[in-house]
């Protein structure tokens, strides 16, 4: 992408890169700070829940945008961690972190023996089997655990389990300390699944993940273990997913077989879409935008007076919001992100720092890819999304 | 269990299975000629089948009723193909898939708006006599004569199209384009015109199935359409995505498959895990067993890779 209109240059690890990201920093901890002052237990959750999305957002892209296998089944294992955090606070008095680990554990093993068939399925047949799977999980949730948990309770759902803020935070067991304390938690998780991410990605292994994903062959030729990679890429996003599931089920407190269906896996691949995949920042972008848009038409649309009478009343904010995804690829086929650095790219760009001789032409590497990249390498090897 | 009854499950999974073929049948003509699965073709069925239901609610007979429905399908599907998976397709290798996805959702909730009382389901008729007393006695089995009706209009519908693909010079067209696109564009097939034939055809298809389904259910609403998508998705994965002949057998056999294990008896073995709550389980656990075994279905071509 040779841009005609020579943009400003930053040198990478410059005085001038360094106060931008000290800008960014600056920007997002001032955000951070707006969002928990003073806010209701109930937009405290908003929150929770739009982060919790992210997180989801952040597996799949590991999984699809990196490494271009295709999941429509993620949603299932959101429910068995929901449902082993409720399961575990409910009948075996657990410590919530523990049963997030353990959930963590049971989801990447899970996404392991899923991941087999992957080994075998391409493209749209993947697409279905997960599909299956995301289909078949309501069912195997009611059969196994809901009629085990009526049996005890007789209660039809897993509901009214609390995760309690622990002593040492000084929160009391209060709504507004409640929401307040699982806000930081979902807000440290986030943080923790966009560092693995971007680790995993800016490592040998994450060079491993879109070798595989660009061409199968030639990432075997050169050496990469295509079953070793893709299973575990299989696992370790489907432990993320599960992260997603856990702050879900505590932010909700309730989890039945219909919390996590094929819908909910479909909403993560919009937010993904929608922020950028392939990109690092692009599925927080996204499942925020995702999440707060389909808020904002949720509680507006109904309302708007230009809307033709009973247009009004019914699934508006649905509809809206299908047509917005369907916009969207058409103005922004990179997402969110993707777009604002196609913008960004015309201001200033980021160059390495020169690694042979002087940097005398412009360089316009992606932010992802790592900073001691051979100049000679394809630019934009890291954004292609086939 | 016994054989009349046994009888009887098959043929009520046959005439089921027969829609899920139709269905997955519009699947495979899209699949065959742009590589994608069409995440919308149940919405758009649902869309068409609420017009049909529209139409005969303002007093015209069911017959054609379904039929302006498809014919308004067929421009629908050629004006999706235009405006939009078209477009998409030049702009990146995944992005019909997203517009599909977002027709799917969208589509949806444009017919909750345009048909509000559609959320809690709208009578529709059957073609077909389906009152109780509307049998026909075979082997000593009950045999339903709208089942029979639907299975056999399936059938017939189904026996059109493999003539259309196979002896007409459109379906060569089609063929050759699910061959290889960039080919048939190279000796003078009109590819275009040919996908927009294939979506306003699958659109059609669906408008058609809709109804007979619909009619089966006695009811439409919002999301009856969802469940009939995944199980065509799943006949047609099952049989081999670009294969016509495969949609077929796996939409019946996925249809008697239902049917039998819906009707498990409850004394026998494991009736707490096999019956009418699990019976979509089961039969999509046999296909993931199937796609294990063959990856590309049964019936499906596997393109061999040169490197």
């Amino acid at each position: 992408m040779t841009a005609t209109l020579r943009a400003r240059q930053i040198r990478y690890g410059g005085s001038l890169h360094w106060l931008l990201r000290a800008v960014v920093a600056v920007a997002l901890v001032l955000l951070v700070w707006k969002m928990v002052s003073g806010t209701t237990p109930s937009g405290l959750g908003k929150y929770t829940e739009a982060m919790a999305l992210a997180i989801a957002a952040l597996s799949l892209n590991l999984l699809f945008g990196f490494n271009g296998q295709i999941s429509i089944g993620h949603s299932t294992f959101a429910g068995i961690s929901a449902f082993f955090l409720g399961y575990s606070i409910r009948f075996w008095d657990n410590i919530a972190f523990v049963s997030l680990v353990e959930a963590c554990v049971l989801c990447f093993l899970v996404g392991m023996v899923i991941g087999l068939p992957a080994l075998r399925l391409k493209g749209p047949y993947l697409a279905l089997v997960t599909l299956a799977i995301a289909y078949v999980w309501p069912t195997v949730a009611r059969q196994f655990i809901e009629r085990k948990v009526t049996a005890v309770t007789g209660e039809s759902a897993l509901t009214k389990f609390l995760v309690r803020p622990p002593s040492w935070t000084g929160l009391k067991n209060t709504r507004q300390d409640r929401a307040l304390y699982l806000f930081w938690v979902s807000l440290v998780l986030m943080v923790v699944c966009y560092v693995v991410v971007r680790n995993l990605r800016r490592s040998r292994v994450g060079r491993a993940l879109v070798a595989v994903r660009d061409n199968e062959t030639a990432a075997a030729v050169m050496g990469v273990n295509l079953a070793r990679t893709k299973v575990l890429t299989f696992g370790v996003s489907a432990a993320m997913a599960g992260v997603s599931g856990w702050l879900i089920a505590a932010e909700i407190g309730t989890v039945d077989e219909n919390s996590f269906t094929i819908l909910t896996s479909i909403k993560y691949i919009l937010a993904l879409i929608l922020g950028g995949a392939a990109t690092l920042t692009g599925p927080i972008v996204g499942a925020f935008a995702y999440f707060f848009a389909d808020d904002y038409l949720k509680r507006h649309a109904p309302h708007w007076s230009w809307l033709p009478g009973k247009f009004g009343s019914g699934p508006i904010a649905s509809f809206l919001l299908g047509v917005l995804v369907i916009v969207f690829v058409f103005i922004a086929p990179q997402g969110i992100v993707g777009l604002c650095r196609r913008i960004g790219r015309n201001i200033a760009t980021v160059v390495p720092e020169p690694i042979r001789g002087p940097a005398d032409e412009p360089n316009n590497l992606p932010e992802d890819l790592p900073k001691n990249m051979p100049k000679n390498m394809p630019e934009n090897m890291g954004e292609s999304t086939s | 269990m016994t054989v009349k009854q046994l009888l009887q499950y098959v043929l009520d999974g046959l005439s089921i299975g027969s829609i899920y073929a139709l269905i997955a049948l519009g699947l495979v003509v899209i699949y065959r000629g742009t590589g994608h699965i069409n995440f919308a073709q149940g919405e758009m069925a649902l869309l068409s089948t609420l017009v049909t239901w529209w139409l005969h609610d303002k007093g015209l007979a069911l017959l054609p009723a379904i039929a302006i429905s498809a014919a308004l399908a067929f421009v629908g599907g050629a004006l999706i193909e235009v405006g939009l998976m078209r477009p998409a397709g030049r702009r990146s290798a995944f992005a019909p898939v997203v517009v599909a996805i977002g027709l799917f959702q969208g589509l949806n909730s444009l017919s909750g708006l345009l048909f509000p009382k559609s959320g809690q389901g709208l009578p529709f008729p059957s073609l077909f006599p389906n009152k109780p007393k509307d049998f026909v006695s075979i082997f000593g089995a009950a045999w339903r004569i709208e089942r029979i009706g639907v299975l056999a209009v399936v059938l017939v519908i189904t026996a059109l199209l493999f003539v259309l693909f196979q002896k007409t010079k459109i379906g060569l067209a089609m063929r050759t384009v699910a061959n290889d696109a960039t080919s048939a564009k190279l000796v003078g097939v009109p590819t275009n015109r040919i996908l927009m034939f294939s979506w306003a055809l699958a659109a059609v298809i669906g408008a058609i199935g809709g109804a007979l389904k619909a009619g089966i259910d006695t009811n439409v609403s919002i999301g009856s359409m969802f469940s009939v998508f995944l199980l065509s998705a799943a006949a047609a994965t099952l049989g081999g995505l670009d294969s016509p002949g495969g949609a077929v057998i796996g939409g019946l056999s996925l249809g008697v498959i239902e049917s039998l294990v819906g009707n498990y008896p409850h004394d026998w073995p494991a009736s707490d895990w096999i019956g009418i709550k699990t019976k979509t389980v089961v039969a999509f656990l046999i296909i993931l067993i199937v796609l294990l075994v063959r990856p590309s279905g049964l019936f499906g071509s596997s393109r061999v890779e040169r490197v």
